[in-house]
């Protein structure tokens, strides 16, 4: 029985996942950048969230707020952190990210403190129950805001102007820009999309639990960076099926005590095989390295 | 004009020696100074504040009482250490160059482990009030206030069996030397008769608890061998799944649960209580002055049992160096860290007893441990349905 609660809190912990994923592999796919400041973004929609909790009493404003705010980091980010380094080598932008991650997390610790805060208004408490399985209604939340997300991004993508301008620039940026893309505008777009959704997961997490820190972002940004890489980064469909197969296994992997603790081992160890396997990923594109 | 060059210098040069020269001569009132590192800041910073503002009002009490026996004061010298083992090193040698003699270690056990091996290539004495883990004593520079984990295991254990219960649920860390520490003697001393769940998580501020929910779910006991911040996230997000006439039981790590910033505790509806030496809700006695003035001081907040145990260990420190100097020992501001700690070791091992907050007639086994009884408190009661 509780195999089915597992399978279950696996496929909401892994939407959650997918939905960081999709960040880290669209700005891979369409700026070839590792963008290591994505998971960070989640903790600094965590706190737009607490400071409009402050001001007033309603949740889904606050939620929109993050969002916004996000979108609105997320292309501060890119215009002052990582435009002026288009075209260094890959190791500066892979250091510039890094920094800024670290930036964000000591500015957050500067203003908010250490101590985690709990967002109890965030709190979505109640379960389902059938018999003997209890499934919490975040878990159920979670899972519908995914399938909302990855659908209506789906469509984005594959039929919007902008979304196929997205794919055209992933696919070889100078061509794109020559036919007349705006490539800048779309790669500022792509991390305002990656950024709202971090927003979105951020939610999905704290309305489990309320606790907010700013190492929120940390670990859930490092494991699905994980499955994006597992699912084949620079793949959107990749991503969504890296993000929820690591969520099952996460959540399978706790629920016997005899394996729980080495649940974090389990799950990098995959991404090893899954590396020396198929080393594009499952849904990646084997690319050719022109030299 | 060089050679008045030169000789501007070399007077320079003596009035420099005889300035330092008299430095040495001059008869140092000095104090003797005590180190502490621990979590000022960070997710544990309610221990290492509690720690440090109560080993300044001991030092504070002792001093305006006149000091040790021989007229010598003490002064507390402290370092952040963030609970990271990593930042332990530099905090102390930071201190030592600012002339630490004695110590009360580390706060927490993770760092507490790196501070020993420090300590013993110095033979600095530590007299640490709450790092729990059973090989912070390991060397015979150091010595435990509190419980070690593995009689804190033991204890809670012992407790557990008491109770009549059949089925249990354990929730503890798998990657902090506190919690690994406290479960396995756990496990080792619970009868065989009762049957535990145990579910396991990573990490100091995990965000996602529903598999652990899931697997303790039916729990009606539930001992949690855990630090209150993901303790806090734990209840918060159980609170409605697990039954409401559940228990926790945690150890020391529970202290100052109800406390914890942003966490109210009031909306949790099961009960929680915790295994400890120091009861804050005391109102007579040792430690129910200890409560009275350190409230006074600095609220609320922060008094917990590693305040009180902090407390205790600055008096046992100076009740040791009182008794070291009664067997006529020279003990001041000059006295060298291995020195001090060759008295310090004289009285702790030989038999020396002390009275305090957290417990009566305590002493020190051999290696390090520290001998009193465990008491039962209960944080919060359940909620009326």
């Amino acid at each position: 029985m509780n195999f089915i609660v597992a399978i279950v809190n696996g496929l909401s912990l892994g939407g959650t996942y997918a939905m960081i994923a999709i960040g880290y592999t669209m700005v891979y796919g369409i700026a070839k950048m590792l963008n290591f400041a994505h998971g960070d973004v989640i903790m600094v929609g965590g706190y737009a969230m607490y400071i409009t909790l402050l001001l007033m009493d309603l949740p889904i404003v606050a939620i929109l707020f993050a969002v916004l705010f996000c979108m609105i980091l997320g292309i501060c980010i890119e215009r002052f952190a990582y435009r002026p380094l288009r075209g260094a080598s890959p190791l500066a932008v892979l250091i510039t990210a890094i920094g800024v991650s670290y930036l964000l997390q000591s500015l957050s610790q500067i203003i908010f403190g250490s101590a985690p805060k709990m967002l109890m208004k965030l709190q979505i408490s109640g379960f389902v129950a059938m018999g003997e399985l209890r499934i919490a209604y975040s878990t159920i939340l979670t899972l519908a805001l995914t399938v909302v997300v990855m659908v209506a991004l789906t469509l984005f993508v594959k039929y919007s102007r902008t979304g196929r301008a997205m794919i055209a620039v992933s696919e070889d940026r100078d061509a794109a820009r020559l036919m007349g893309v705006n490539t800048n505008a779309i790669i500022a777009v792509t991390f305002a999309i990656g950024s709202a959704l971090a927003a979105v997961a951020g939610y999905c997490m704290l309305m489990k639990s309320p606790s907010l820190a700013n190492t929120l972002g940390a670990m859930p940004g490092i494991k699905a960076f994980t499955a994006a890489v597992i699912g084949g980064i620079g793949s959107i469909p990749g991503a969504m099926l890296g993000g929820i197969l690591l969520g099952i296994i996460e959540s399978v992997s706790l629920g016997i005590p005899a394996i729980a603790p080495f649940t974090d081992a389990i799950e990098f160890s995959i991404l090893i095989v899954i590396l020396l396997v198929k080393p594009a990923g499952l849904l990646g594109k084997a690319r050719r390295e022109k030299v | 004009m060089k050679k008045i060059i030169a000789l501007v210098m070399a007077l320079l040069m003596i009035v420099g020696c005889v300035a330092v020269f008299s430095a040495c001569g001059k008869k140092d009132e000095g104090t003797i100074k005590i180190g502490l590192s621990g979590p000022l800041t960070g997710s544990a910073a309610l221990y290492g504040n509690a720690v440090k503002n109560a080993a300044a009002l001991a030092i504070k009490e002792i001093n305006e009482k006149g000091g040790l026996k021989n007229g010598v004061k003490l002064e507390l010298l402290t370092y952040d250490d963030k609970a990271d083992g990593a930042n332990v090193e530099a905090g102390y040698l930071s201190m030592l160059e600012n002339g630490m003699q004695l110590s009360l270690g580390c706060v927490t056990s993770g760092a507490a482990l790196e501070f020993k091996k420090l300590s013993k290539n110095d033979n600095l004495f530590f007299l640490t009030p709450s790092a729990t883990a059973d090989k912070v004593p390991e060397f015979d520079n150091g010595y435990q206030m509190c419980f070690a984990d593995s009689n804190q295991g033991g204890e809670a254990a012992k407790f557990v069996n008491s109770l009549n219960l059949t089925e249990i649920g354990i929730l503890y860390r798998s990657d902090d030397a506190y919690s690994m520490g406290i479960y396995e003697q756990f496990k080792a001393n619970l009868n065989s008769s009762i049957t535990t769940k145990d579910a396991a998580f990573t990490g100091e501020n995990p965000t996602d608890m529903s598999a652990q929910i899931t697997l303790l779910q039916n729990c009606k006991f539930i001992f949690c061998p855990i630090y209150y911040t993901p303790a806090s996230t734990f209840m918060t997000q159980a609170k409605d799944i697990i039954a409401a006439d559940a228990v926790y039981y945690g150890c020391d790590g529970f202290d100052g649960i109800e406390s914890a910033e942003g966490f109210n505790i009031s909306v949790i509806p099961q009960k929680v209580t915790m295994l400890s030496h120091f009861d804050s809700k005391a109102t007579t006695g040792v430690a129910g002055d200890f409560v009275k003035s350190y409230t006074a001081a600095y609220g609320k907040d922060t008094l917990n049992q590693f305040g009180a145990s902090a407390y205790d260990c600055v008096y046992a420190l100076v009740g040791a160096l009182n008794a070291a100097i009664d067997a006529g020992k020279e003990v001041s501001s000059e006295t060298t860290a291995s020195d001090m700690c060759k008295l310090l070791q004289e009285q702790f091992n030989g038999g020396y007893k002390f009275t305090g907050v957290t417990g009566t007639d305590v002493t020190w086994q051999k290696n390090g441990y520290v001998s009193k009884t465990a008491k039962y408190i209960v944080i919060k009661e359940a909620n009326a349905q």
